[in-house]
């Protein structure tokens, strides 16, 4: 990688990780997850919007292994994907007042 | 955070390891399609096929440069040391997004693709890691 002389270009912090380690999955407790997953980017040409629904699974099995920490799955923008609503999209400012967002889905309306 | 849905952008992973740092350790997607806003997964795999416990600690880049600044990472297992057993594989998922104002940047008006590789390096006393930042 070349030396970066961008003196003109916005500063940048590199974002915190929010919930601190990610402790990994060494008993591969969520393995199946993750391989529905990787099924479904390869049967989808490897879009990442076609897949939020297995990227959901795998995080809701992290949340119950506890390898990351639990939030209500409204709180995290899966209700449309939950109860079949139409998905809403809105202006959010979770990363403002929480500090990160969360993967694989986008925000629904905040309630 | 709205998804900019007309801005495709190819994301590519690549893998590397110190030449000290006996793992094998490689991405598991070649390339993912997302867009500005919305949140991805992806994973990477590393192996331990020695009969000692190693542990690692890995940094990362990103390519170009000047979209870094918009890559953001939720979670990944980045400057954290890990611990492999001997024979251990373990999956290494990040989960990451490109910010939106990235679709309003004109500097990156024609970056379509964009390459996050990590290295892994053997954790060792004293050793310090390079982390990456745009000051």
């Amino acid at each position: 990688m070349s030396t970066a002389m961008n003196f003109g270009t916005k500063s940048f912090q590199p974002w915190p990780l929010d919930k601190g380690s990610f402790p990994l999955d060494h008993f591969g407790e969520c393995k199946n997850f993750k391989e529905k997953f990787m099924k479904c980017l390869r049967d989808n040409r490897f879009e990442n919007a076609l897949c939020r629904n297995e990227c959901k699974e795998y995080s809701e099995c992290r949340m119950e292994r506890q390898l990351v920490a639990a939030e209500p799955l409204e709180k995290l923008g899966f209700a449309d994907l939950m109860d079949g609503k139409s998905e809403a999209e809105t202006s959010f400012d979770e990363k403002a007042t929480t500090g990160h967002v969360h993967g694989c889905w986008k925000q629904s309306s905040p309630h | 955070m709205v998804p900019v849905k007309d801005r495709i952008i190819k994301v590519t992973f690549n893998a590397d390891v110190h030449a000290s740092l006996q793992w094998n350790f490689r991405p598991q997607q070649t390339e993912i399609y997302v867009v500005p806003g919305e949140t991805a997964l992806a994973f990477y795999k590393a192996k331990n096929p020695t009969d000692k416990p190693i542990i690692g600690i890995s940094t990362y880049n990103v390519v170009p440069f000047e979209a870094g600044q918009y890559f953001n990472k939720i979670q990944c297992f980045c400057f954290e040391e890990q611990r492999l057993n001997p024979q251990e594989e373990v999956d290494m998922p990040v989960f990451f997004y490109i910010d939106p104002e990235f679709a309003e940047d004109p500097r990156m008006v024609n970056v379509d693709l964009i390459t996050l590789s990590y290295t892994f390096f053997e954790a060792k006393e004293g050793y310090k890691l390079p982390v990456p930042g745009y000051n």
